[in-house]
């Protein structure tokens, strides 16, 4: 028995982690554009002689 | 520069138009403006080129784009910046702007790196639904205004307006009602998912578990639910709340009732012992509640439906003090002021023209279609465009007082309450009375027996929670919004839909929403010899006047006599005409009084009428161009409801459309005013009058209408308030957005039927008392999903059919 409460509890941590990275993220606006990192990670990285 | 009629069918290589006309070369690339090859100066100077390699038809055309090179001067006002600025400390401002023509990868790449093209930007950001960039600049190496202008100058003109400094806070607060909601979302996902898990444990296999697992499972349970009940459910038990504070009864009320009794009924139980509760239906209930949440709040970012007549003016106005020119925001106007207003700019308050005459366009104002023609003294409306030679005119009265401004002030406001809150309000109370009476029927009933007349009063409270009859309207709405938006024609909020639904007149503007909104132009009369042709193009372009540009116009539509040559005795005759000779010819081109001489027969159609030596040859006739389809749309429309024209402009083309509208229900020559009076009137009948407009002459009408489309050609027009913005092409569909929104009216009474069925059956349940945990837990979801299926699936059937 003891077994399942351990992992039990094991499993609430790891996936309340989740829970508090998903609010973090939320509140630092990771959600708020969803499509316009969708375009800019394909466009190629600036070469360094590029920059004025 | 290559002659102008050589070869016209290649692409500009900014925009990709076809270069029709004059072609500009630079470094061996065809454009077809200088504003397009400037744009790519600037792009090339600064080794942005790859711009073009993103998207075809990545740049914007710089046709038809008179930009003032201080338009953004007033950007440089402390007052006007500081209502901008999102943020500013000593080395960086950020501010964020709309940028309406922002289309495709191409904008979103080039606008990502401005810094190279500005080096005081220090970054910017593009929001592409939005079609916002936020920048961040330094501003000790540049400003505001220059960061403006230079956007326009590469034809990313952004859109600036005092009030958009108050709405980009509250689409914060959007955003962060959206960041709540998530917020919500998450906690009680995070809740039902692992509630779940013990519950099914103690569902299936309670017989073997060891009591002391079951009470731990138990424990965690409640502790998980405690989060959902305190967070994530609150925003029912606000509105609830608020709602029995001002005594009235909403659907929130028995949602609340069903969610506090559910989690005290499993809390009991479980203290009790008397069973392992309902907290998996608690956490799932809320759940699905807040999805039906997040449908509900689903709006189109980048429009803006909400607009005051300030948003229609320019930021800035040139005037003349002491002697001196300076540019000062429009608020700063006061009356006696001499503004100086150039070609296709808009004039900002109500004044009198000083020096010489000029023309003002109000097709935007009043519908005319045709400038009208100003003399020295004559007085001009604020939201009239100048056309041609700039004007100089005296303000007579301040912005906030002008014709314009009184008249959006003077319109009644809309009932805000819209149809399906109302709706769903009332079915709250029959609900709440419902479930509260078959309730207490039921501990009646057992009465004698208290622990299962307790249990049977809170199992009827918890199955009859009207879940699934809440997320019926905002899935099945929010689903046929999204739908709609692909289309073309874009909600303000899923309440407009059944707004729509009821319509049973529709009034309709003229000029811009059934015709496109410049007219055609064509020459009839006698065939003209070329020399001829040329001689009458050549005196027309003597004049300013938009109807002598027109004439010439209609001539060279080929563009084959465009070469100068000389006009004497050049005579303009203000309100009347022109004269002039050109190798020996004389032309006169002008009103028909002026071309037949006094007393000639006159008629009615808009023309201009041409002579050669003496002999009348022809006429210059502008004629409205009507949308494609809306003849058809017009007819399969009549027979779902009474149609009404309401036309600022004259009854000229009374009979172009007289085959669509019967003759008692046309209205031509209508002031803005009395736009308002006419729906007022229709309203005071108890008629549900749809306005479609596309001015600010119909802003008035559209905020008096139970419900108005704004029709745009482009997404960078400016509309005025409405609860719909529709591409002018969707116009002639109008019907099928009005039978799909009927549609949808349907889908939710189905859906209504579908829960009510779910809820009996569960009420049986109840009332026998053997609504166990397990059945609540097959039930609640089931019928949710089953009503967010039907929902999704109904909406998207429809569209196909109708949109």
């Amino acid at each position: 028995m003891s077994v399942v409460v351990v992992l039990v509890l094991c499993s609430l941590l790891i996936s309340g982690g989740f829970l508090l990275a998903f609010l973090w993220a939320t509140k630092r606006g990771q959600f708020d554009d969803v499509h316009t990192p969708a375009i800019t990670m394909l466009f190629d990285d600036r070469t360094p002689t590029d920059k004025p | 520069m290559i002659p102008t009629n050589t070869s016209i069918d290649v692409p500009c290589v900014h925009c990709g138009e076809l270069c029709t006309g004059h072609i500009v070369d630079a470094q061996e690339h065809p454009f077809c403006c200088n504003g397009c090859k400037s744009v790519y100066e600037i792009l090339h100077a600064n080794d942005l080129c790859d711009y073009y390699q993103h998207d075809d038809h990545a740049g914007v055309s710089m046709r038809q784009r008179p930009m003032p090179a201080d338009a953004f001067a007033a950007l440089d006002d402390p007052s006007v910046a500081r209502q901008l600025l999102e943020y500013s400390s000593e080395s960086m401002h950020r501010v964020r702007l709309s940028i309406p023509s922002m289309h495709c990868t191409s904008c979103v790449w080039l606008l990502e790196q401005l810094d190279r093209i500005d080096s005081g930007v220090l970054r910017s950001t593009v929001d592409v639904m939005r079609k916002q960039v936020t920048i961040e600049f330094d501003p000790s190496r540049t400003t505001l205004r220059a960061i403006a202008t230079m956007l326009t100058s590469i034809g990313y003109e952004p859109v600036v307006r005092i009030e958009a400094g108050a709405s980009h806070l509250q689409q914060g607060g959007d955003r962060s009602a959206i960041r709540a909601l998530y917020l919500r979302i998450g906690v009680a996902a995070f809740a039902a998912g692992n509630i779940m898990l013990f519950s099914v444990a103690q569902y299936f296999g309670a017989s073997t578990m060891q009591p002391a697992l079951i009470t731990v499972f138990q424990i965690a349970s409640i502790i998980l639910s405690v989060p959902v009940l305190v967070f994530s459910a609150s925003p029912w038990f606000r509105s609830a709340a608020g709602a029995l504070r001002a005594r009235r009864v909403n659907l929130d009320v028995p949602v609340s009732l069903g969610i506090l009794v559910l989690f005290a009924r499993s809390v009991a139980d479980i203290a009790g012992g008397a069973g392992e509760g309902f907290l998996d239906s608690f956490a799932g209930l809320v759940l699905f509640l807040l999805v039906g949440r997040l449908f509900q709040q689903r709006a189109f970012d980048a429009l803006s439906f909400d607009r005051t007549y300030r948003s229609f003016f320019p930021l800035s106005v040139r005037v003349e003090r002491k002697q001196e020119e300076e540019v000062i925001p429009i608020e700063g106007i006061v009356v006696g002021d001499t503004m100086q207003i150039r070609n296709g700019e808009v004039i900002p308050c109500d004044s009198v023209l000083l020096g010489q005459c000029g023309y003002v366009d109000y097709s935007f104002v009043s519908g005319e279609a045709l400038p009208v023609e100003c003399t020295e003294g004559s007085f001009v409306y604020a939201g009239g465009r100048v056309v041609g030679a700039a004007m100089k005119l005296a303000a007579v009265k301040d912005v906030s007082h002008s014709y314009l401004a009184s008249l959006w002030d003077s319109s009644s406001t809309r009932v805000q309450r819209s149809t399906w809150l109302q709706l769903s309000d009332r079915f709250g109370q029959w609900f709440t009375v419902f479930a509260i009476g078959v309730a207490v029927l039921g501990f009646l009933l057992w009465l004698p027996n208290y622990a299962i007349a307790l249990n049977v009063f809170t199992a009827v409270l918890i199955i009859a929670c009207p879940c699934a009859l809440t997320l019926a309207a905002p899935i099945t709405l929010g689903t046929a919004m999204g739908l709609a938006g692909r289309k073309g024609i874009f909600l303000k909020n899923i309440g407009s839909m059944l707004e729509l639904e009821r319509t049973t007149d529709v009034v309709f503007d003229k000029t811009g929403t059934l015709t496109m909104p410049s007219p055609a132009v064509r020459y009839e009369g006698r065939e003209l010899t070329n020399e001829e042709r040329r001689a009458v193009i050549a005196v027309a372009m003597q004049s300013a006047h938009p109807m002598s540009r027109a004439v010439a116009k209609a001539l060279d539509d080929d563009a084959t006599s465009s070469d100068a040559c000389t006009v004497d005795d050049v005579a303009e005759h203000v309100g009347q005409g022109i004269t002039g000779s050109v190798d020996g010819q004389s032309v006169c081109i002008g009103s028909h009084d002026f071309v037949h001489g006094e007393g000639a027969e006159q008629q009615t159609s808009a023309s201009v009428w041409v002579s050669v030596d003496g002999r009348v040859v022809g006429a210059v006739h502008a004629r409205p161009t009507i949308r494609t389809g809306i003849a058809a749309m017009i007819d399969r429309l009549r027979t779902r409801a009474t149609l009404w024209l309401l036309s600022g402009d004259t009854d000229r083309d009374r009979d172009v459309f007289a085959g669509a509208f019967p003759p008692s229900s046309m209205y031509f020559s209508q002031r803005p005013t009395e736009k308002v009076d006419r729906i007022n009137e229709l309203r005071t009948e108890r008629r549900h009058v749809l306005m479609v407009g596309d001015g600010l002459n119909d802003a008035g009408a559209m905020r008096a209408a139970n419900v108005a489309i704004a029709v745009t050609d482009d997404a960078a027009t400016l509309v005025p308030a409405c609860d719909v913005i529709m591409r002018a092409h969707q116009l002639s569909n109008l019907d099928g957005l009005l039978r799909y929104a009927r549609s949808m009216r349907r889908v939710i009474v189905f859906n209504f039927i579908i829960s009510i069925a779910y809820n009996a059956l569960g009420l049986t349940l109840a009332l026998v008392g053997i609504l166990t945990p397990l059945a609540t837990a097959i039930l609640m979801p089931v019928s949710s999903l089953t009503v967010i299926g039907v929902s999704v699936a109904g909406a998207r059937w429809y569209a196909r059919r109708y949109l």
